[in-house]
């Protein structure tokens, strides 16, 4: 397991897709983070959500179905290690990932732009993980729907921007047409980043966006393993 | 002592019956083939035998375990190379050895296996860079990285060159001298198995229609040989009578003589007595294609 686990981190900085939903969501920071005023509650919430969407959306379900479609799940049902321990083994690994990718937004936001951060940790923490599982469900499904590898891409990123939209990634959600902007905040994505926007202006994420978050990880990912398939 | 001993395996998709009572027993050390075409359920049976399948109904012992109940200890002791498998493509050769030597209580030093295989200089290059018959290498080392007590290959040398297929068969051969190891051989390829294997199980439509040696499934053949030569000078002898023939025809200076046995022993002596000068002079040798005709009544290639 700890094998397993090394050589899939390896694979893992060898895949251009990691590098992208690292830098991605950075670029973003950056180029619209030199002209935020000091005290902004909005951009970095924004670029949070975009890191885990990408990872959840496109980086999880792509590795997944490549791995059914190249048979690896398969090959390794036929040695003494179950295929599953490589599924527990990814779903850490992209969460360590999407964890990074936050992580390297949080510090580059506050000490090179001097971007406002929220001072309370738990219900930041509390939302980051809803927010992850969520996504990584949503990921999961499609992973266990997409036929091959580039299959699960294509929905990826079909679904990436609508989603994206939805949840005020693409514009500010009170420069979207008010019955969006209210869709949006029950999505995955939207609650998440709307969540995401109450920590950071120091008030608590209602608890109906967290529990929002809670169904569709629980909901979706009961589908995906109702769905997956080994092979 | 049997290795492997399948009893009346039988398995259906909805309503395509795939295996209908396969049954067949393979003996420590040695190669046994399972040969047919695509479709007579070779593949199904081997990954009944290795637990990746259920069967619908019959029985399966590897070992002496049963590979659904005990799955894990007789993977312990089985090495697989499967049909249409690949690796990520960054992986590196080493790498996935390594990996694979992890999975199993007493595996073999994937060094060794590198140097045996000819895959030392390819140690650091990504399994996305390797070319087919690297892959396969590398492949059957991954097999043998357990140090399994059987090895299944199946279809190994699918999409191989000719060279490549026949530096393959001397691999196999290789694991064969390095130990007592059993290996299952699934294939398509009649040469392949002829080439190799001790003992053949032929299937077709889900069902085993005999087993032997590759000789013996010729040998069984019970059909007349060919033999063919034209007449250059002299007359031709009378050849009817010789032991073993059956028949003579000729048409012009053409001459086919039909036979069973050794009888192309005896006419060509009986020729080279009379001072009769023959040319293009050849023996239709029988193959395990003749073979899998006369046992299932229709070619290799068809399967109806």
């Amino acid at each position: 397991m700890t094998k397993l686990t090394i050589v899939e981190l390896k694979l893992l900085t060898r895949e251009p897709g990691a590098i992208f939903s690292l830098l991605i969501p950075l670029f973003i920071l950056v180029v619209f983070g030199s002209s935020i005023e000091p005290g902004d509650t909005m951009l970095l919430p924004m670029a949070l959500a975009i890191a885990v969407g990408l990872v959840g959306l496109y980086l999880l379900p792509t590795t997944m179905a490549t791995y059914r479609e190249r048979g690896i799940l398969r090959r390794l049902s036929a040695t003494p290690v179950r295929p599953g321990n490589l599924l527990v083994v990814q779903l850490l690994l992209q969460f360590v990932l999407a964890l990074t990718a936050c992580a390297l937004l949080l510090v580059v936001a506050g000490t090179v732009l001097g971007a406002h951060l929220p001072t309370r940790v738990l219900p930041g923490a509390l939302t980051f993980l809803l927010g992850t599982a969520a996504m990584f469900a949503v990921g999961l499904l499609i992973a266990a729907l997409a036929p091959n590898g580039r299959a699960a891409n294509g929905i990826g990123v079909l679904l990436y921007f609508p989603m994206a939209y939805l949840a005020g990634l693409m514009q500010p959600t009170d420069q979207m047409p008010d019955i969006l902007a209210r869709i949006g905040e029950y999505t995955p994505l939207g609650a998440f980043r709307q969540s995401l926007r109450d920590v950071w202006t120091g008030g608590a994420p209602s608890a109906l966006l967290l529990g929002v978050m809670a169904a569709y990880a629980v909901a979706i990912s009961i589908a995906a393993a109702k769905f997956f398939r080994w092979e | 002592m049997a290795v492997i001993e399948v009893t009346d395996l039988r398995k259906r998709y909805a309503d395509l019956t795939v295996l209908a009572g396969v049954s067949f027993s393979v003996e420590e050390g040695e190669i046994f083939g399972i040969l047919g075409p695509n479709g007579a359920g070779k593949t199904t049976t081997v990954e009944c035998v290795e637990g990746l399948r259920r069967p619908d109904g019959g029985s399966v012992s590897v070992l002496g375990l049963d590979p659904v109940k005990d799955g894990r200890r007789v993977r312990e002791q089985i090495g697989v190379q499967l049909q249409q498998t690949q690796l990520p493509e960054n992986i590196k050769v080493w790498e996935a050895l390594d990996l694979y030597a992890s999975f199993y209580a007493n595996p073999r030093d994937w060094r060794g296996l590198l140097e045996e295989w000819g895959l030392a200089d390819k140690r650091n290059a990504r399994f996305g860079k390797l070319s087919g018959g690297q892959k396969q290498r590398l492949f059957i080392a991954l097999a043998l990285v357990g140090n399994p007590r059987v090895a299944f290959l199946d279809e190994l040398t699918t999409g191989l060159d000719p060279q490549a297929r026949r530096t393959t068969w001397e691999l196999i051969k290789q694991v064969r001298a390095s130990g007592v190891m059993t290996v299952v051989l699934v294939s398509h390829f009649m040469d392949e198995v002829e080439e190799l294997c001790d003992r053949v199980a032929v299937f077709d439509r889900g069902k085993v229609v005999a087993i032997d040696t590759p000789a013996g499934l010729v040998d069984g053949i019970d059909a007349d040989h060919q033999m063919r030569f034209t007449l250059m000078a002299g007359d031709l002898v009378e050849l009817g009578g010789l032991p073993g023939v059956t028949g003579v025809t000729r048409t012009g200076n053409q001459v086919v003589v039909t036979g069973r046995g050794d009888f192309a022993t005896a006419v060509t002596a009986q020729l080279a007595r009379h001072h009769v000068l023959v040319s293009d002079l050849r023996i239709d040798k029988r193959t395990l294609d003749d073979a899998f005709v006369a046992l299932t009544g229709h070619s290799f290639g068809s399967t109806h």
